[in-house]
C-alpha cells in the first residue's frame, strides 16, 4: 500500500475515533448538576457508545431468546433470496419485453402504475397474504428489485447495436443463436449495472418487511420496532450499526461479482 | 477482367429514404456486374449512396426498385448464402475475447470445439494476433479490433466479402498495414469482393476496377479497370508511374462531384 493511502486511513480512524469520544463526552454532561435525567445532550434519545456496546454484549449473550446473530442472519437470509429471484425474474421479463414491441406496449401501463406505487403500502397487504415469516419479506423485496433489474435489462434488450445482430446473421447464426450470443451478453451489460442499487433496495424491503412482520419473522427490522415500543436507543443503535455492517458487506461483494462479470469493460481492464 | 462467372448483377438499382414527408433519393438507377474473384471498389463523395448499395447487396436495406442478383438468385430479407460482410463500425463483441469472436462463425455452425480451435489458431496466426488470444476488444488498438473483424468473417470462407469502409477509422499507416494483409488474404482465396471506400488511393491500391459515383442521388459516373499488376506492394505500388497515372485519371472523374458539393 502507498503512503497516502495509509494517510487516508489515519484521518478516517482518527474521524471515528473523534466522533466516538465526542458523543461519548457530550452525552455524559449535566446540565443542571446533580439533577438526574437532565443533560445538554440526552442519551435517551441517541444513546451512548459505552451503553451500545453494553447492549450489544447482552444482544450477542445467550440470555436473550433470539440473539442479534440470529436476527441478523435471517435478515441476511430474506435480503439475499428476494435478491437473487428479483434479478432473475426482472432479467427474463426485461428481455422479453424488451425484444417484443406488442407485448411491452399491451404491458406498459400496468408496469408503470405497479411501479409508481409507494413498495411500502403494500406491506399490510403482503403480510396478510404471505404471512407474518420469511416469505413476505422476500416478497417485499422482490416487488422491489424486480423492477430495477426489469427496466434495466429492458433499455439493454433494446439498445443492442443493431451491427452486432446483422455481423451475427452475416456469420450465419439462427435467431436463437442471436438471442444467445448477441442480445443476452448486451443486456446483461446493463443487469449488471442495476445489481449494486438492487441489493440495497432488497435491504430497504427487508427491513421494513421485519417492521410489521413481528417477532416470527426475525430480523433487525423486528429489533427495531420493539426498540421503538421500549423506548431503548441503544437497541436501535445496536440494530443499525449491525444493518450497516451488512449493507456494506453486501455492496462490495457485489461490487466484486461486477468486476468478475463485467471484466471486458474497458472501467475493469487493469492495464 | 470480366472474364469469370457472374457472381453478382445489379439492374437500375434504386432507393430512396422517407425522412419525414421527405423523400430523399439515394441510389438512382445504377447497374453493374461483379464477376467471380473480382475486387471491385465503388467510390464517391460522402452521401452518394455507396454504402446503400452495399446494404442492398447484403440485404441489409431493401431496394426501392431494380433488381439485385447475387448467384443468380434475387436477394430477399434474409442476407444471401456465402456472402461475408465487414462493417464500418466496429461489430467485434466486446464481451468476448479475440479468440471467442474469431470463432463465432464456426460455433454457429456447430463445429467440433477440437476443429474449431484449430482453425481459430490458424487465423489468428494468419492476422499476427497471436499473444492476444485471451484479450478483450477494449484492450486493443483499433487496428486489431478491425483485424479480428475480418478474421472473423473469413474464419467461415464467405465466396462475396462486402466490405463497408472497413479501414475508415485508422490512420494511415495502420491503413497500409491492414491493406497489405488484406491483399495477400485475399492473393490465396481470392474472394469476390466489393470494397466502399471514399479514398481513392485505397480504391486503387485493393481494387481490380473502381466504380466512380455521382452525388446524391448516386448514378455511376465511371467504371475503371485498374491496370497495375499483382500481387502489389502496397507501399512501393504508391511510387510507381502506373498508379499515379490511374489515380490521375480517376481523380479527376472524382474531382468533378467534389467541386459541385462544396
Amino acid at each position: 500500500m502507498k503512503r497516502r493511502d495509509w494517510r487516508v486511513i489515519a484521518w478516517r480512524l482518527a474521524i471515528l475515533v473523534l466522533f466516538i469520544g465526542a458523543w461519548q463526552w457530550l452525552t455524559g454532561i449535566k446540565a443542571v448538576s446533580k439533577t438526574p435525567g437532565l443533560y445538554w445532550i440526552d442519551p435517551f434519545f441517541i444513546s451512548r457508545p459505552s451503553l451500545i456496546l453494553e447492549r450489544f454484549l447482552y444482544l450477542t449473550s445467550d440470555k436473550v431468546r433470539l440473539n442479534i446473530w440470529q436476527m441478523a442472519l435471517s435478515t441476511v437470509q430474506s435480503t439475499i433470496w428476494g435478491f437473487l429471484v428479483g434479478i432473475s425474474t426482472g432479467f427474463v421479463a426485461g428481455l422479453v419485453l424488451g425484444r417484443n414491441d406488442r407485448v411491452a406496449r399491451i404491458f406498459e401501463p400496468y408496469i408503470i402504475a405497479f411501479n409508481s406505487l409507494p413498495r411500502i403500502a403494500l406491506v399490510p397487504l403482503i403480510t396478510m397474504i404471505f404471512g407474518f415469516g420469511l416469505l413476505a419479506k422476500i416478497v417485499l423485496a422482490w416487488s422491489i428489485v424486480f423492477f430495477i433489474v426489469f427496466f434495466n435489462t429492458f433499455q439493454g434488450a433494446r439498445s443492442v447495436d443493431a451491427d452486432f445482430i446483422h455481423s451475427a446473421r452475416f456469420l450465419g447464426a439462427s435467431e436463437r443463436q442471436i438471442m444467445s450470443t448477441v442480445i443476452v451478453p448486451s443486456a446483461l451489460a446493463w443487469t449488471f449495472a442495476s445489481l449494486t442499487p438492487s441489493i440495497s433496495f432488497a435491504l430497504i424491503g427487508v427491513v421494513v418487511g421485519e417492521f410489521i412482520g413481528g417477532e416470527s419473522g426475525g430480523g433487525l427490522g423486528y429489533l427495531i420496532i420493539q426498540s421503538l415500543g421500549t423506548l431503548n436507543a441503544a437497541d436501535m443503535m445496536v440494530a443499525l450499526l449491525v444493518l450497516g455492517v451488512i449493507g456494506i458487506v453486501m455492496a462490495l461483494g457485489i461490487k466484486q461479482v461486477e468486476a468478475r462479470l463485467l471484466r471486458w469493460r474497458p472501467e475493469y481492464q487493469k492495464r | 477482367m470480366t472474364s469469370g462467372r457472374l457472381r453478382i448483377s445489379i439492374r437500375d438499382l434504386s432507393k430512396t429514404f422517407t425522412e419525414g414527408a421527405r423523400e430523399v433519393p439515394a441510389v438512382a438507377g445504377v447497374s453493374f456486374d461483379i464477376h467471380d474473384q473480382e475486387f471491385v471498389a465503388i467510390v464517391g463523395p460522402s452521401g452518394c449512396g455507396k454504402s446503400t448499395i452495399l446494404n442492398m447487396i447484403g440485404a441489409l436495406v431493401a431496394p426501392s426498385g431494380g433488381r439485385i442478383l447475387v448467384d443468380g438468385r434475387q436477394v430477399t430479407s434474409d442476407p444471401p448464402p456465402g456472402v461475408g460482410y465487414v462493417f464500418q463500425k466496429e461489430t467485434v463483441f466486446p464481451w468476448r475475447t479475440v479468440e471467442r469472436n474469431i470463432a463465432l462463425g464456426l460455433e454457429y455452425r456447430g463445429l467440433a470445439a477440437s476443429e474449431r480451435a484449430a482453425r481459430v489458431r490458424e487465423a489468428i496466426k494468419l492476422a499476427g494476433l497471436e499473444g492476444f488470444e485471451e484479450a478483450f476488444p477494449a484492450t486493443l488498438s483499433g487496428g486489431m479490433r478491425q483485424r479480428v473483424a475480418l478474421m472473423r468473417s473469413l474464419i467461415v470462407e464467405p465466396e462475396i466479402l462486402l466490405m463497408d469502409e472497413p479501414f475508415g477509422a485508422l490512420d494511415t499507416h495502420t491503413k497500409l498495414d491492414l491493406h497489405g494483409e488484406l491483399l495477400t488474404l485475399w492473393e490465396a482465396k481470392h474472394q469476390t469482393v466489393v470494397f466502399v471506400t471514399h479514398d481513392l488511393s485505397e480504391a486503387i491500391t485493393l481494387a481490380d476496377r473502381v466504380i466512380v459515383m455521382t452525388r446524391r442521388p448516386g448514378r455511376i459516373k465511371l467504371i475503371y479497370d485498374v491496370k497495375l499488376p499483382r500481387p502489389r506492394d502496397v507501399i512501393r505500388i504508391r511510387e510507381s508511374e502506373e498508379y499515379l497515372r490511374e489515380y490521375g485519371q480517376i481523380w479527376h472523374a472524382l474531382g468533378e462531384e467534389f467541386r459541385g458539393s462544396a
